[in-house]
């Protein structure tokens, strides 16, 4: 194999080349965070349209434009490759990237299954180089602080981790009802709701350090041809934790939850409306803890406002966690350290997915 | 001009089914032509007049993919292509109009179809740099920053410079037209004219002249342009006679709907002001993060309200067209009449041979 004589990457390089496959809609974001980062040179961009890749270069200043990911690979040299292709792509995409000697940072999910994933990460191992996964919202503020109050103890033991996200999937003419041209959601596993599970999967396992049981409801609620599945409503058990995975294209508005609750108290969110609630015993005693979370809960409400007027005007969307993401991983790929997104995290999270597919499992 | 198996040119039309499209199939089969119409699948035109046409065959593609374009592309003399995305943030218009031209160009390469009408649009100028009150010409100044306008100019910017340079490397003859404000049936409000909002109209200045083209004027601009070898290598405006100001074209359509809407007048001027403070601001309190609505950036506002002046002195000395309607009649049809009137076309006494010779070209 060509990469044994590749040389080693110099142990702390002070600049990262990265180079962006596929620059769609989900390219914007970490364009956006590889054309500002200081520590990064964005050596290049690949796209099947050479117009698509000609906009990344002119709005996120990218050095080259390539059509081919192997003459870009062979071109640019670059240290970590970003794979922003729909997924039935990646195998062959983040296979390539690792046999050129780059670290590989993957939109979710890396493979179709399990068993895909570890024989990518196979390969990364042999190499000498990184897979990670995108799990953005991990680091989306609210998920921050909530991780912060279980670790802190201020939540007690967790029982119960609730996930939940509704989204208008099935809206008229919106891109996954698009009958033209269906997008490549549909062909995965779980269909367009394999495009979301992932970080559903991953936010509830945050809070769940294991799962033995698993029950999942897949149905089809609505008539468009198009979807195997609209609606995915489960249940994972692991030791005392109980966790609720939740996925519905047939409630509104748009929302994307996470509640933990815990032996001493609970916090929620939505990542898509952000705020933060918090219900523990507080000063005061049994008799006014309810009304000092009130209180506090309501100027947190005031405040969640306020800062989301703000980011509606800066244009701080949901994706906000993806800069957290990455800045720790590129800083960590820079250090020869661990990302953030570890191989524990997207194997545990790529297994309940196969778990809640698996017909052994659904009811 | 060609003449073969009792038509005049073999035409492919893409985006037939939508609002130009449709009256550019009927012109052409008015016109003796024989057309194949490019649909995408799930696109329905039983309603329309021309459906049954003997000389219409239909060609089931989507231009976002190069599956069947080949063939539907083959056997043409030339290409009319009207098919653009004109909502969606950028990467849908992107793919609906870029990538769809690229897809199309190379189609056409391997079918060695060699002549290329192109719609594109009067938006493409650079509306800050042609004085107020001047005369905006085909010798106009093209927009320099496509970042600075919206998704719709710049895709369009774009695909032309796609079609003009494809088309010059590899020698066919092309024709580049820029309709003004196509308006007919549902579509007769415009944003040259300001915001609507239910029955209440907020028109953005009174006196500047709208650059108006009757749809069914339109079309036979289009149509000539591939008939006529005189149309080879040039941009061509596309304007009816006599472009009417906001003020009397509001008038206009206002006494013709019922209930009548409310119009709300707020001059150029204010516009121009509020659109100076809104960039000062994001520039003085946010560092040009915040985002503007589209109407407060000065490049799009100038292009949608500056008042100009036009001509259509080129496109009429150049294919002789003379637009047939006049604003008040074309708003009485566009009110009075069906799609299916509008789009009926009278069988010939002996049909054509159709393009090819299958009903229908598969994707």
């Amino acid at each position: 194999m060509a990469l044994e004589t590749q040389p080693e990457p110099a142990p702390h390089p002070p600049r990262l080349k990265a180079a962006v496959i596929g620059t769609g809609k989900i390219s914007e974001e970490h364009l956006r965070f590889l054309g500002a980062d200081p520590h990064v040179t964005l050596a290049a961009v690949c796209d099947l349209s050479p117009s698509l890749a000609k906009y990344a270069v002119a709005r996120f200043g990218a050095q080259q434009a390539f059509t081919d990911s192997s003459q870009m690979l062979a071109d640019a040299r670059p240290d970590v490759v970003h794979v922003l292709t729909p997924p039935h792509t990646h195998a062959k995409l983040v296979t390539d990237a690792l046999t050129s000697g780059a670290h590989v940072i993957v939109e979710k999910p890396v493979a179709p299954s399990n068993r895909e994933f570890r024989d990518l990460w196979s390969l990364a191992q042999s190499r000498g180089r990184r897979i990670v996964e995108d799990h953005n919202y991990r680091f989306n503020e609210p998920v921050l602080a909530i991780e912060k109050l279980v670790a802190e103890g201020e939540l007690g033991d967790v029982r119960e981790v609730d996930v939940r996200m509704a989204l208008g999937v099935r809206k008229p003419g919106g891109r996954y009802m698009d009958e033209n041209l269906p997008h490549p959601s549909h062909r995965m596993p779980a269909g367009v709701i394999h495009e979301f599970i992932t970080h559903l999967c991953y936010l509830a396992l945050r809070f769940l350090p294991s799962f033995e049981r698993v029950a999942a409801a897949w149905s089809k609620h609505g008539n468009d041809a198009l979807f195997k599945h609209d609606d995915l409503d489960a249940l994972v058990i692991g030791g005392p934790v109980h966790a609720r995975i939740r996925f519905t294209s047939h409630a509104a508005p748009d929302c994307f939850s996470l509640t933990v609750r815990g032996t001493r108290g609970w916090a929620e969110t939505d990542l898509f409306q952000p705020h933060l609630r918090v219900v523990v015993p507080r000063k005061g005693g049994q008799q006014l803890s309810p009304l000092v979370n009130h209180w506090m809960n309501g100027a947190g409400m005031m405040r969640a406002s306020l800062s989301g007027f703000r980011n509606k005007v800066l244009q701080k969307t949901p994706y906000e966690g993806l800069r957290t993401f990455l800045d720790r991983t590129y800083t960590a790929l820079r250090a020869g350290g661990e990302p953030p997104v570890t191989y524990d995290d997207m194997d545990r999270a790529s297994r309940l997915v196969d778990a809640m597919l698996d017909e052994s499992n659904r009811v | 001009m060609v003449f073969r198996d009792g038509c005049d040119l073999k035409l492919l039309v893409t985006g037939a089914n939508g609002f130009l499209g449709r009256y550019v199939v009927a012109e052409a089969l008015r016109r003796g032509h024989a057309v194949r119409a490019a649909l995408r699948s799930a696109a329905d035109v039983a309603k329309l007049g021309w459906a049954n046409h003997p000389n219409l065959e239909i060609a089931r593609v989507d231009l976002r993919s190069r599956r069947g374009l080949v063939d539907a592309v083959a056997g043409t003399d030339a290409v009319l292509h009207l098919a653009a995305a004109k909502s969606g943030d950028m990467y849908a218009q992107y793919a609906g109009t870029v990538v769809a031209t690229e897809n199309l160009l190379a189609a056409m390469t391997e079918a060695n179809v060699r002549r290329i009408v192109v719609i594109s649009s009067l938006s493409v100028y650079n509306y800050l740099k042609i004085p107020s009150f001047s005369l905006l010409s085909e010798d106009s100044p093209l927009e320099t920053d496509a970042f600075q306008r919206d998704e719709y100019a710049h895709t369009k910017l774009v695909q032309e410079r796609l079609v003009r340079d494809h088309a010059t490397q590899n020698g066919w003859g092309f024709t580049v037209l820029r309709p003004g404000v196509i308006y007919g049936k549902d579509n007769l409000f415009t944003a040259r004219l300001g915001m609507q909002a239910g029955r209440v109209w907020i028109r953005t200045g009174a006196w500047a002249k709208l650059p108006l083209t009757y749809v069914e004027n339109c079309a036979e601009a289009i149509v000539l342009a591939a008939e006529n070898d005189t149309a080879l290598g040039q941009t061509l405006n596309v304007i009816d006679d006599d472009p009417p100001t906001q003020r009397r074209y509001a008038a206009m359509l206002r006494r013709r709907l019922s209930p009548r809407p409310v119009i709300i007048p707020v001059a150029w001027s204010v516009m121009w002001l509020l659109a100076g403070m809104a960039v000062t601001t994001n520039k003085l309190l946010f560092k040009n993060r915040a985002k503007i609505p589209g109407l407060f950036i000065p490049a799009r506002l100038h292009a949608r309200c500056k008042p100009l002046r036009f001509t259509n002195q080129k496109i009429k000395a150049t294919l002789g067209w003379k637009p047939r309607y006049s604003v008040s009649e074309s708003l009485d049809r566009s009110l009075g009449k069906s799609d299916a009137e509008l789009t009926k076309v009278d069988t010939p006494t002996t049909a054509a041979a159709p393009v090819g010779n299958k009903a229908e070209v598969a994707a």
